[in-house]
């Protein structure tokens, strides 16, 4: 002990001593006594109040017992099912009350046929080790036949109950995976966060998508029963009910029958499809493929098929539409246009001449045509898809501006949708790379840019926003799934001159078209105007952090783009379409575009758009 | 008890055997073995014979003996150097539970830092006492009136920051384990007793400033019966565990209420309840005389301390210790309202365990690491 801390050398310590000794004895006495008010106390519970409290645990069985709420169900626009709960029965089992637990294990594995029987033992195995007295419930739900099986031996299985519960089930299967999102059971992480109450009885959650997103209305809140029970626990009648509060339904934006026509289209390709409502952002179709079966989800998904799906080179877990960061290619330039005519860098009448490529610095950046696209104005420019062009202009530019011309249409910003995590994309600037990459900016990058390549990435929902922004003349949308009553009031992009508009907007019309249009051979059989944009994005080495489609085979294939609105004058859907891998966007992307706007237009507005079109307006030349 | 000081010395020095050689006090660590192996057995039954509970428990009972172990062997000398930085830091932490603190049930008691989640105030049940023991170690006996003023206003800050988050009935428990030292190191006791009449007094007072919830509590506390299906359904059906064990309980796994969940925690806040039923008043007494045996061993090694620092730090763990078992028999045996805190050394859960093994490490080290007379 240090010096200052022996006390134990002078008169006063020892005094000190004495006093604290007393003072140790007198709160020993204090505690013996107060154990001994404890004592007294268990005395009279438990000896002489005995005989009552005695009574009282054999009479008194009310317990209370908890009823799950239903799960809101979701619906399409039209009304049509998309989520849906089923009945279906479950075993509940209570192993103090088992005779023969093997011999019931046994006779589950013989009636669940479609269960692998490792399984059925797996659960048997742990369920040994667990709390003998509560009741657990076997996680795999018997059919109708099934259970009628069981209700024949069940006499023989004392211990074991059938009961029926609610199941969620996805009646499109794999359809809208995406957006839908789905439930599965609440995990450890999950649970730390929940209510306990509120999810009282629940043993599913939202795991994604709309699913997710509104659990907070489709869950509802648990009833309480009181129940009350003999000695053995057996329920002899059913008291005083609080009822559950069922959890709201959802409708939904999508169309099912435009989504599963646009599903169709993608056919094996990875890629993604969103097409909204350039009015009010409702989203008409939200495709990213490969998808998958949400339905294997609901009881939890065997090990096997869950790893074959993560496994899986195509990656169908990866919801493109929000987290798919493409480099937007050529469909970057209606909105570069539009950002340089608006804010005078370039009148839309001047002229260029393209050789084929640009030099800058000793370096040639090509122009996809080698021979050239000759004199270039801006509506030539978005037509043939001019390189060129766009090279010359963003040196005007500078990275900064075009920056902040593309801001507006919601690049490198996220869209809002209601559906969690949606990525962010890259919108360059110079502050953007000095913060990210700790580098300054180089012009060639500013080159590179204007065609929307080199560190410009955005989702196909951004893509399909910025189209609608555009369609609409420049009020600020934002993508919902569900749809909501009341209007949004909308934020308004300033519009210097709306004739800037109109000229990029007919710039895109004519890609439809014109003769020399990139998109011309897809759309001469509509009996309407649209407007579109393809592009072609060369696969970069991205440094992606949310999915990086170079990553896979065919990897060195360009994403096949399209974005497009229709009709140009009265934007009733704008879309966006990329399929990775496949090739120049007129080929693939472009089709598969114009199909869906065909589609919904069959859907919705065939009287208004399909007979006795003014045909003269077309071109068809082609 | 015996306090026979110069006898006791030569037989540490003549035979220091293999236990005090690693720091370790046989007579508590006997107790303390004795009331862990009931608890993982009442465990084991209160959760239906559940082994995944129990295997846990056991897993954190070792984890914590670990702990106690190594605390034994730090010097309290050392933890005297260490204190007031201690003290700061918690406090530091208690603010930081306010800023960004994890909220659950309703109270934001949790701090998470990367993958480490813990409370705070639990800590704070160690450091608090320890903390008014430091600012008196060298005082005078009584102590002078400015240090005990210091010394209140330590454990009213303290208190605070917890009352608030909002944990009264923590607040409350540490705040009497701070008051614990003021008594032992020689708080007057007509101070005392003008106390207690003052805290009598403010009750209705301390009524208007409580939660809905603790009001509910208290009401609940005093007719149970008014509200049977509510909040009153704990005491009542803990209540009826007990009463119905009788003289020599219902034998071991023989918890009707534990089993049928009529009894809610029962492994927790109501273990006792569960040893109650199954042991009966003699199961009870029992375990009364092993807790008295318990503080009764702190209590000497506190007497046999040398110096003033790690004396009131031994006896006040002690009555902090005492008044957690009090309160939570209190609890569930009707006498005192739900304050929902578990019982020390019996209860499954793993952050009190730790605190308390952490205090006997402490105890043991303070006993154990006396520096031989000169005289």
């Amino acid at each position: 002990m240090p010096e200052h801390l022996d006390f134990n050398s002078d008169n006063e310590s020892f005094n000190k001593k004495r006093q604290f000794r007393f003072r140790l004895y007198v709160a020993f006495i204090f505690t013996l006594i107060l154990f001994a008010i404890l004592i007294a106390r268990m005395t009279q519970l438990q000896w002489l109040e005995h005989e009552r409290y005695q009574g009282l645990a054999e009479g008194n069985r009310i317990s209370i017992e908890t009823l799950p709420p239903t799960r809101g169900k979701i619906f399409d626009r039209n009304h049509i099912l998309l989520a849906d709960n089923q009945p279906v029965y479950a075993l509940k089992l209570i192993r103090e009350k088992m005779d023969n637990i093997n011999a019931t294990m046994l006779a589950i594995q013989v009636i669940l046929d479609n269960v692998d029987p490792k399984r059925v033992h797996d659960f048997f195995q742990k369920f040994k080790k667990r709390n003998r007295s509560k009741s657990y419930t076997l996680p795999f739900s018997f059919s109708e036949e099934q259970a009628a099986q069981f209700a024949v031996i069940s006499h023989k299985h004392p211990g074991v109950t059938l009961t029926a519960r609610l199941k969620r089930t996805y009646p499109h299967g794999a359809s809208a995976v995406h957006a839908l999102g789905y439930v599965g059971r609440i995990n450890q992480k999950e649970l730390k966060k929940l209510d306990p109450k509120a999810y009282r009885g629940t043993d599913i959650i939202g795991k994604s998508g709309i699913e997710k997103y509104y659990e907070d209305v489709l869950h509802g809140s648990p009833g309480i029963q009181q129940i009350e029970t003999n000695v053995r626990g057996r329920v002899l009648r059913k008291l005083e009910t609080l009822p559950a509060i069922p959890g709201k339904d959802i409708h939904l934006t999508l169309d099912i029958e435009l989504q599963q026509f646009a599903e169709s289209l993608m056919g094996e390709m990875r890629g993604a499809i969103v097409a909204l409502d350039p009015q009010n952002g409702e989203v008409f179709a939200f495709v990213s493929t490969p998808i998958f079966d949400p339905n294997l989800f609901v009881d939890g998904i065997d090990h096997k098929s869950y790893n074959a799906l993560l496994h899986n080179p195509s990656r169908p877990f990866i919801n493109r539409v929000i987290n798919g960061r493409y480099p937007p290619g050529s469909t970057t330039k209606p909105f570069m246009a539009l950002g340089a005519i608006e804010n005078n860098f370039i009148s839309p009448n001047k002229k260029i001449y393209d050789p084929g490529y640009l030099v800058y610095k000793d370096h040639r950046y090509r122009d996809w045509k080698r021979t050239g696209h000759g004199l270039v104005d801006m509506n030539k420019a978005i037509v043939e898809s001019c390189d060129t062009y766009f090279y010359e202009l963003s040196l005007d530019m500078g990275i900064d501006n075009i920056h902040d011309a593309l801001a507006p249409f919601g690049f490198g910003s996220h869209t809002g949708i209601d559906i969690h995590g949606e990525s962010k994309g890259i919108l360059p600037s110079q502050a953007w790379k000095r913060e990210v990459k700790g580098k300054p900016w180089f012009r060639g990058e500013t080159i590179i840019s204007s065609i929307g390549q080199g560190y410009n990435l955005t989702t196909p929902l951004q893509l399909a926003r910025a189209t609608a922004i555009l369609a609409n003349r420049g009020k600020v949308i934002r993508p919902h799934l569900v749809r909501s009553h009341k209007t949004e009031a909308l934020e308004q992009i300033e519009i210097k001159k709306i004739s800037n508009w109109e000229k990029v907007i007919k710039s895109m019309e004519n890609v439809m078209h014109s003769k020399k249009g990139t998109a011309r051979r897809h759309a001469t059989h509509l009996p309407f105007k649209m407007a579109g944009k393809t592009g072609t994005a060369q696969v970069f080495s991205l440094n992606a952090g949310d999915y990086d489609a170079d990553m896979l085979h065919e990897k060195l294939h360009d994403h096949s783009l399209f974005i497009g609105f229709a009709p140009v004058d009265n934007p009733k859907i704008a879309i966006a379409v990329i399929a990775e891998n496949a090739g120049s966007g007129s080929k693939t992307a472009a089709p598969i575009g114009v199909k869906v706007i065909e589609k919904f237009f069959q859907l919705y507005e065939s009287e208004t758009y399909y007979p006795q079109q003014n045909v003269t307006a077309n071109n068809h030349e082609d | 008890m015996k306090i026979d000081l110069p006898k006791t010395h030569k037989m540490y020095r003549k035979n220091k055997g293999f236990l005090e050689a690693m720091h370790i006090d046989g007579w508590l660590l006997l107790g303390i073995l004795l009331l862990l192996a009931t608890s993982l057995a009442v465990v084991y039954s209160a959760s239906g014979g559940d082994e995944a509970v129990m295997t846990r428990q056991a897993i954190r009972i070792g984890i914590a003996l670990t702990i106690m172990f190594i605390f034994a062997q730090i010097p309290p000398n050392i933890i005297y150097i260490f204190t007031p930085w201690l003290f700061l830091m918690g406090i530091l932490m208690l603010i930081a539970v306010l800023l960004f603190g994890d909220i659950g049930k309703g109270a934001q008691r949790w701090l998470e830092i990367g993958p480490i989640r813990f409370q705070p105030s639990e800590a704070m049940k160690l450091v608090l006492p320890i903390t008014i023991a430091w600012l008196f170690a060298h005082s005078k006996f009584p102590p002078s009136f400015g240090r005990l003023v210091l010394g209140t206003a330590l454990i009213a800050l303290t208190g605070s920051l917890i009352v608030v988050q909002p944990d009264l009935g923590t607040s409350l428990l540490i705040g009497l384990s701070g008051l614990s030292v003021l008594f032992f190191a020689g708080l007057p006791w007509k101070v005392i007793f003008t106390a207690i009449a003052g805290v009598i007094l403010s009750a209705p007072v301390a009524w208007h400033f409580m939660h809905g919830y603790q009001k509910q509590r208290v009401l609940t506390f005093l007719t149970p019966e008014s509200d049977p299906l509510g909040s009153g359904y704990h005491i009542i059906q803990s209540k009826i565990a007990i009463g119905s064990g009788g003289i020599d309980g219902k034998g071991y796994m023989g918890s009707t209420q534990a089993h049928l969940e009529f009894l809610p925690e029962s492994t927790t806040d109501f273990i006792f309840s569960v040893l109650a039923e199954e042991f009966g008043l003699l199961g009870v007494i029992g375990l009364l005389m092993l807790y008295s045996f318990v503080i009764a061993r702190g209590l000497y090694i506190a007497s046999q301390a040398q110096d003033n620092f790690t004396r009131l730090i031994a006896a006040s763990f002690m009555m902090t210790l005492f008044v957690y078992i009090f309160v939570n028999i209190g609890m569930v045996s009707g006498l005192l309202p739900v304050v929902g805190l578990p019982l020390p050394l019996m209860s499954y859960g793993g952050s009190s365990l730790l605190t308390l093994m952490i205090s006997f490490g402490i105890l043991m080290s303070i006993h154990t690491h006396k520096k031989l007379l000169s005289k």
